[in-house]
């Protein structure tokens, strides 16, 4: 149990490596969602929610079912495969169990299918997890936990920028930066911000 | 609208360009415009898969019913991303290598699924070929604009060529920082302009 | 026929044919996938043992070597090392003469921070190989170690601890086996 690896992981996929602000994975719904505070933290939870557990299916499918019948080539349209129909589910239970919350998700729920940061931490535990086709040691929970922490890191920059954006409403801004341009300059800055963390040292 | 096929090819070229209008597929954009090279190549491959993808989903456009159609166009574009990813694989090693994890991502390519749901799944098989490449192109000259700014500034050198030795470059724009900020003034910069033609126009 | 039924049948056949194209796609690709990681393999290993003639794969405990070989004399190994670096894990190989001083270092395959932990393979303009790794030529392998005697590069302590710590502690285990 190498429990400062564990950590490493956790703060490397929150802060140093942030899915948003340092690899670019999820911008989309970032650049289109983040204009209120509430509603971003919402699409957080559900990200984060899919990215877990995106990540533990997909594992379980490349360690059991692809790597052993030499079927890697078929990672990536399984990957996307199973994120659709887990997304599909997840609509589907909210539906069912909680209408009132999926009133608040609306279109967005569907939208997480084609988020880059759900597709992009499955493809990442491959890579990064995986040694000449075998599992590397705690493979499993250490996706697991890059899984929660590509959430979680995505949740964070979200929370950040909205309520940046609320202010900027009060704010005089040039009628050509309005709305998209601003708030990639604001990214910028706060990715200039979490390149603070690069020498975050355990 | 009724245009004709050269219409549908030269409206991802400027009008509708998916990277600075639409604002669409802006994850790879980012993370892959650190040089010109590499600008270049994903481009090449997006629009493969583009092409392919659009092709595909028009001749099935009559076959696939509406509730399905979402994982049906998946599969297409996640087949076509596979063979473009082994292509790479084996014909262009160090590219496959630069681009890394950023080939799987052109499945979850907002361009890629957004021209299937809103084009080709209701067009024709030929105009979908002129979108496809009017799309692809358009999305790959703005990655070599953003690539070069980002090369020239950041690393002092264009296709890997060192144009400069006199200047320090500021290495923040080859980081995340810098690929947003580019975005972000380059968007800002066309919205400038555009407003200013629409005041004349009046 | 039933709704679902039917949508789950088109969806398989449509899954059924793109998975057909892609095994056919692979088997075509593989052998020069292959090829290319195999003849990127022997360029780093010439480039390191220059005087060697040839280098034969060899295993011992499941681990993966070759011996450089100029004629019938064994003139040095060739390692296969995988370090943990800053963003993901390191493809090295370090070439050892059999007393266990390096003869070169060659990085294939990294993910560290552009312009940052990137440097490792940086060669300068005027320069024709890596100056980082270029430091461990000459040097025993068990004595190889940042601040001792490698320089660590400016703003990527991690990632060249990773670099030095993987080869130095690879090269241990594997000549304390060779021996036996």
């Amino acid at each position: 149990m190498d429990l400062a690896s564990y950590i490493t992981i956790i703060i490397s996929t929150v802060f140093v490596n942030n899915f948003i602000l340092a690899r670019f994975l999820g911008l989309c719904s970032f650049i289109g969602i983040s204009k209120q505070t509430g509603p971003s933290v919402s699409m957080g939870v559900a990200v984060t929610f899919v990215t877990t557990m995106a990540s533990l299916i997909t594992w379980l499918i490349y360690n059991f079912i692809l790597l052993p019948y030499d079927l890697a080539y078929l990672r990536t349209i399984s990957f996307i495969l199973v994120i659709a129909s887990f997304v599909q589910f997840t609509e589907i239970v909210i539906q069912k169990k909680a209408p009132s919350l999926y009133k608040v998700f609306g279109i967005y729920l569907p939208l997480i299918t084609v988020n880059c940061a759900v597709f992009g931490v499955a493809v990442l535990n491959t890579d990064v997890f995986f040694l000449h086709g075998k599992a590397v040691p705690g493979s499993f929970f250490k996706a697991l936990l890059q899984g929660f922490g590509a959430g979680a890191g995505y949740t964070l920059a979200m929370f950040i920028m909205s309520g940046i954006r609320e202010r900027l409403d009060f704010a005089e801004v040039p009628e050509s930066l309005k709305d998209v341009p601003i708030t990639f300059i604001i990214a910028s800055l706060m990715s200039m911000a979490f390149l603070g963390f690069s020498g975050f040292k355990i | 609208m009724v245009r004709g096929n050269l219409g549908e090819f030269v409206k991802g070229l400027w009008k509708e360009n998916p990277t600075f209008r639409i604002v669409l597929g802006l994850c790879p954009t980012l993370a892959v415009s650190t040089s010109v090279a590499n600008g270049i190549g994903m481009g090449v491959a997006a629009t493969f898969v583009l092409l392919g993808s659009n092709i595909f989903v028009s001749l099935v456009r009559t076959i696939v019913p509406e509730k399905v159609r979402i994982p049906c166009y998946i599969v297409i574009i996640a087949t076509f991303v596979t063979i473009a990813d082994l292509f790479m694989k084996a014909y262009a090693p160090l590219l496959s290598r630069s681009l890394g994890m950023f080939v799987p991502l052109i499945v979850v390519n907002c361009i890629v699924l957004g021209r299937a749901e809103a084009f080709s799944s209701k067009e024709p098989p030929l105009k979908s070929i002129f979108d496809a490449l009017g799309m692809g192109i358009g999305f790959t000259w703005a990655l070599i604009v953003i690539s070069a700014i980002r090369e020239v500034t950041g690393n002092g050198t264009i296709m890997g060529i060192c144009i400069s030795r006199q200047f320090e470059p500021p290495l923040f724009m080859i980081l995340a920082p810098g690929a947003l900020l580019t975005i972000g003034a380059l968007i800002g910069v066309i919205n400038y302009f555009t407003l200013k033609v629409k005041a004349k126009a009046k | 026929m039933n709704q679902m039924a039917k949508f789950g049948l088109i969806l398989g056949i449509i899954c059924l044919i793109a998975t057909l194209v892609l095994a056919l796609t692979y088997e075509v690709t593989r052998p020069k996938i292959i090829e290319q990681l195999r003849q990127e393999e022997q360029a780093a290993l010439k480039k390191i043992i220059p005087d060697a003639d040839s280098f034969e794969l060899k295993t011992l405990d499941g681990v993966e070597y070759f011996e450089a070989m100029k004629g019938s004399d064994l003139i040095g190994y060739c390692l296969k090392v995988t370090g943990s670096g800053y963003s993901g894990y390191m493809r090295i190989i370090v070439g050892i003469d059999p007393n266990g001083v390096i003869r070169g270092v060659s990085v294939l395959e990294h993910q560290e921070t552009p312009g940052l932990g990137s440097k490792i393979t940086e060669v300068r303009p005027d320069e024709t190989e890596p100056w980082f790794l270029k430091q461990f030529k000459g040097k025993s392998a068990k004595a190889v170690a940042v601040k001792k005697n490698i320089d660590a590069i400016t703003g990527a302590t991690i990632s060249s601890k990773a670099v030095t710590d993987a080869i130095r502690d690879a090269v241990d285990i594997f000549l304390k086996k060779v021996r036996k």
